[in-house]
């Protein structure tokens, strides 16, 4: 049991990260209905943007971040105006491939800029350890959970307490009231869509430390979103924290129990099970997966 | 039968290839054109006709293709052989699916075809013993027509041609049968279908596996034809997204629509690879980016794919005509 305290600490550290990722899926998903499966390239651009920064401009990734906030959330509100906006009154088979076609462009951009080899931000305190206890952490996966924890306190900190917040909560409770109270819900669509776009940007900035990019990255991170958004229930912020948690949990006891190589068939059996058993999710209304909405 | 000369002109240019042309290189690209169709329209069954729009069936593709290069290698058995296990083996997956696409709708059953997909591939990669695990699988070259190792490319035209119009006239049963059309309405309103006595479930399910199996089958021709079987490549997300592109390009719920969309992909595919690879195959990712940005073009003004559109422009003109 001398493990315990390591398990625990890597479990609450990974699962901050997925947090930040799940959460801004979570939230396209409440309040626009559409399942981004986009997600995962603007993970990816995150990524980039922090090794270009460093490899060009000798910018850490912690300045990085700060520096591209508006950058990120720009890109996010662009993508909307260009790509989603024109569907978003579609089906969803339309929504999703149109995401789909986003996603394919995306990862070939970066192909073509920065080719299909790893790269990686070797920062200074790449091998910088902290010691907790009988526990050992990395230092850079440390501050990744910090701000992650913050972003993701500052958005459930929006939505509960700004006006635009509530409008946004009105829109996704029923979008054909929430016009007829005089809200514009194209704008609430495209605040949304920038929100989650920067969160999972925010994600990527600050994973750029910790792993290597390459133009498909996003997919492996997005898969782990999708089993903890679906968990926690589509649309549910909450719920998607907590089952970021449970996945991260999962994953770290998995890959100590029978070894990293099997660890994602874990999860993936525990997003089918869940999909079979429960495919509203941990808090969801029941049935709202079988109308589709 | 009305409305089909289109597709008699498709096949029979594509049956005239190999008669008239010897190049390599183009009987090639004839091959996997039809090979490509044949699987968008395996797709199409599922994704068009019942409505069940999966990005996981790249996992019943790679179960056919393994069930062929395995059975092959490990016990010296027929491709034909693995072809028909691989099918079987796809069913039931397919049935499981089926029934799964009972509680899930929209998003919801893709995400689940894609964990599907994603397990399979993490297996085919991770099981050494058995798979080989992340270094694929050579599928040995056996002379013959039991055992597929045929050298003569003009001989595989005609083996995919077959299983094109096989597909096709699947697809044309559907668009003209009283199943197609219950199929149709469970699709469009399920619940107003199941009113009628219209069996929703069952056909569903039927549909779905069907299209799983023949998926496999394929998948098991695939990899006679190219000789090497690779995990991430056979499971991949990617290859399911192609599979559904290529009918949704084409015309999603139309019989020719996936050939005419894979022979649009796989052409431009071909082009651009011939003429970038070598100097600057990282441009091979211009060519995916136009496909990226296509996708996301033709669904915001032909969502219905290229066949409907067309369509609609011909009848358009005749009708103006009298009418004014």
């Amino acid at each position: 049991m001398h493990a315990l305290p390591q398990l625990i600490v890597s479990t609450i550290l990974l699962g901050g990260i997925y947090a930040l990722i799940a959460v801004g899926l979570t939230l396209i998903f409440g309040v626009m209905r559409v399942v981004n499966f986009a997600h995962g390239e603007f993970l990816m651009l995150g990524m980039y943007l922090a090794f270009w920064a460093f490899a060009l401009l000798r910018l850490d990734p912690y300045v990085t971040l700060v520096l591209s906030l508006p950058l990120i959330f720009g890109f996010g509100w662009l993508s909307y105006r260009m790509v989603m906006r024109p569907v978003i009154h579609a089906s969803h088979n339309v929504q999703i491939f149109t995401t789909v076609g986003l996603s394919i462009a995306l990862q070939n951009v970066a192909l073509v800029l920065w080719s299909a080899d790893s790269q990686f931000v070797r920062t200074g305190y790449y091998t910088v350890v902290v010691r907790l206890g009988t526990a050992v952490l990395n230092l850079a996966q440390l501050i990744a959970f910090a701000v992650a924890v913050l972003t993701t306190a500052a958005l459930f900190a929006f939505m509960r307490w700004s006006y635009t917040g509530k409008v946004m909560r009105a829109t996704a409770q029923d979008r054909a009231v929430a016009s007829l109270m005089g809200i514009d819900t194209g704008r609430v669509f495209a605040l949304t869509w920038a929100v989650g776009v920067t969160c999972v940007g925010v994600a990527g900035v600050l994973l750029a430390p910790i792993y290597p990019v390459y133009p498909t990255v996003g997919l492996q991170f997005v898969l782990i979103a999708y089993v903890a958004v679906v968990l926690g229930g589509l649309g549910d912020m909450a719920g998607a924290l907590l089952a970021s948690l449970i996945v991260a949990a999962v994953e770290v006891i998995g890959s100590y129990v029978i070894g990293t190589a099997w660890k994602e068939v874990l999860y993936l059996l525990l997003f089918i099970g869940i999909l079979v058993v429960r495919p509203a999710g941990l808090f969801g209304q029941r049935g709202a997966e079988a109308i589709g909405t | 039968m009305k409305g089909t000369w289109p597709a008699v002109v498709f096949f029979s240019l594509a049956a005239f290839g190999p008669v008239v042309v010897r190049d390599a290189f183009l009987l090639d690209g004839l091959i996997l054109i039809l090979l490509w169709g044949a699987t968008a329209a395996a797709w199409n069954v599922a994704g068009g006709y019942a409505g069940q729009v999966s990005l996981g069936h790249a996992a019943f593709f790679g179960l056919g293709a393994y069930s062929a290069a395995l059975l092959g290698t490990r016990w010296g058995l027929s491709p034909w052989i693995g072809l028909l296990v691989g099918a079987v083996l796809a069913t039931a997956f397919g049935f499981v699916l089926g029934f799964l696409s009972n509680r899930l709708r929209g998003p919801y059953f893709v995400l689940a075809t894609i964990a599907f997909s994603q397990v399979l591939l993490i297996v085919g990669s991770r099981w050494r013993g058995f798979t080989a695990g992340s270094e694929g699988i050579p599928v040995p070259f056996r002379p013959g027509f039991w055992t597929l190792g045929i050298a003569d490319k003009r001989v595989w035209v005609v083996i995919v041609l077959a299983l094109a119009v096989f597909l096709y006239l699947i697809e044309l049963y559907l668009e003209r049968s009283r199943r197609g059309y219950q199929l149709a309405a469970v699709r469009e309103d399920e619940d107003a279908a199941l009113s009628l006595g219209v069996p929703a479930l069952r056909l569903k399910v039927a549909a779905i596996a069907a299209s799983a199996a023949l998926t496999a089958v394929s998948g098991a021709l695939w990899a006679q034809y190219v000789g090497f079987v690779d995990p991430f490549y056979v499971f991949s997300v990617d290859l399911s997204i192609r599979f559904a592109l290529a009918a949704i390009l084409g015309g999603i719920g139309t019989p020719l629509g996936p050939f005419l969309g894979a022979t649009l992909i796989t052409t431009l595919e071909t082009y651009l690879r011939a003429s970038f690879g070598g100097i600057g195959a990282g441009l091979v990712g211009i060519y995916l980016i136009i496909y990226g940005a296509a996708l996301v073009v033709m669904m915001r003004f032909a969502p219905q794919g290229l066949v409907p559109w067309i369509g609609e422009r011909l009848r358009r003109r005749p009708v103006a005509g009298p009418a004014s």
